[in-house]
């Protein structure tokens, strides 16, 4: 077993793991299974907007699967949709947290769109269990969220 | 008093409700916030497509959406039900006033999903 740093590494690159899946369209059970579902759980993402409680994280993260549900662009690559970089974890305790910038680019049928935005995600260690309480992020900028409203309006990317 | 409109007591608390308010000139607004609980969802699934059918060829719907959030399966399923009334209703204008961006997108998707995205259009206020 490695160090509480390492096993939060661990952690939040799992976080990322289980966004790139709901991104494909491969679920949300790995999203689902990287937090804790407590009610003091919170997270905003790069539209903005907070949710509090898990009830109101999940179903953010339930329809960000459903918003690129309608994206294509995955089809034909096999690079990652994004991840996050220059990761710095910070251990204090049964807490912990870790500042990156997530960078990520979507494919859509006119353009290419990139994204990176600085991130923090807090975990939490319960019963000796490391999971994501919190997760935030910059938001996008105007034009990144017009494009995908524009996908999610036009049923596709 | 004669011609002044008529609003529904909220449903729902400060955390998550709606308030239909409604006028002679057969004009409908729907105001709605917060994350729905149950007793919410199941108020909503039958007060606001009620509140639909009464819609004229010449009348406004808004469905104004500025302090909602996401929501759930269930809640989502009581806006469908508006939406498919609205998809199949003639009436002159329907707008969302939006304010959450993800709770834009799903309610894009949705309007998507009931056939009603041609007939309502996203605005600022």
């Amino acid at each position: 077993m490695g160090s509480a740093e390492d096993e939060v590494t661990k952690v939040i690159y799992g976080f990322y793991d289980a966004l790139d899946d709901l991104l494909r369209s491969r679920g949300t059970s790995a999203m689902i299974e990287i937090w804790h579902h407590t009610d003091y759980a919170t997270t905003s993402h790069p539209f903005g907007s907070w949710a509090r409680g898990w009830t109101e994280v999940n179903v953010n993260w339930e329809e960000a699967a459903a918003v690129f549900g309608v994206y294509q662009g995955h089809a034909t690559r096999s690079d990652r949709i994004g991840g996050i970089h220059d990761l710095k974890v910070v251990v204090v305790g049964d807490a912990a947290y870790g500042t990156g910038i997530y960078k990520s680019k979507l494919y859509m049928s006119d353009r290419q769109l990139d994204l990176s935005l600085n991130c923090t995600n807090i975990a939490h260690r319960i019963d000796g269990v490391w999971k994501i309480v919190h997760h935030h992020s910059d938001q996008a900028p105007p034009e990144w969220q017009a494009a995908i409203g524009r996908m999610v309006e036009a049923g596709h990317s | 008093m004669l011609g002044a409109p008529h609003a529904s007591a909220a449903v729902g608390t400060e955390a998550g409700g709606f308030r239909v308010l409604g006028g002679p000139d057969g004009n409908l607004r729907i105001a709605a916030w917060g994350y729905w609980p149950a007793e919410v969802i199941s108020a909503f699934g039958l007060d606001a497509p009620a509140a639909a059918q009464a819609l004229g060829r010449s009348s406004v719907f808004v469905f104004d959406s500025k302090e909602l959030k996401p929501q759930g399966a269930e809640g989502q399923e009581a806006i469908r039900v508006l939406f498919r009334v609205l998809a199949r209703l003639s009436f002159a204008k329907g707008s969302i006033v939006r304010g959450n961006a993800m709770t834009c997108m799903q309610l894009s998707r949705l309007l998507r999903e009931c056939g009603a995205d041609g007939r309502i259009e996203f605005t600022d206020n």
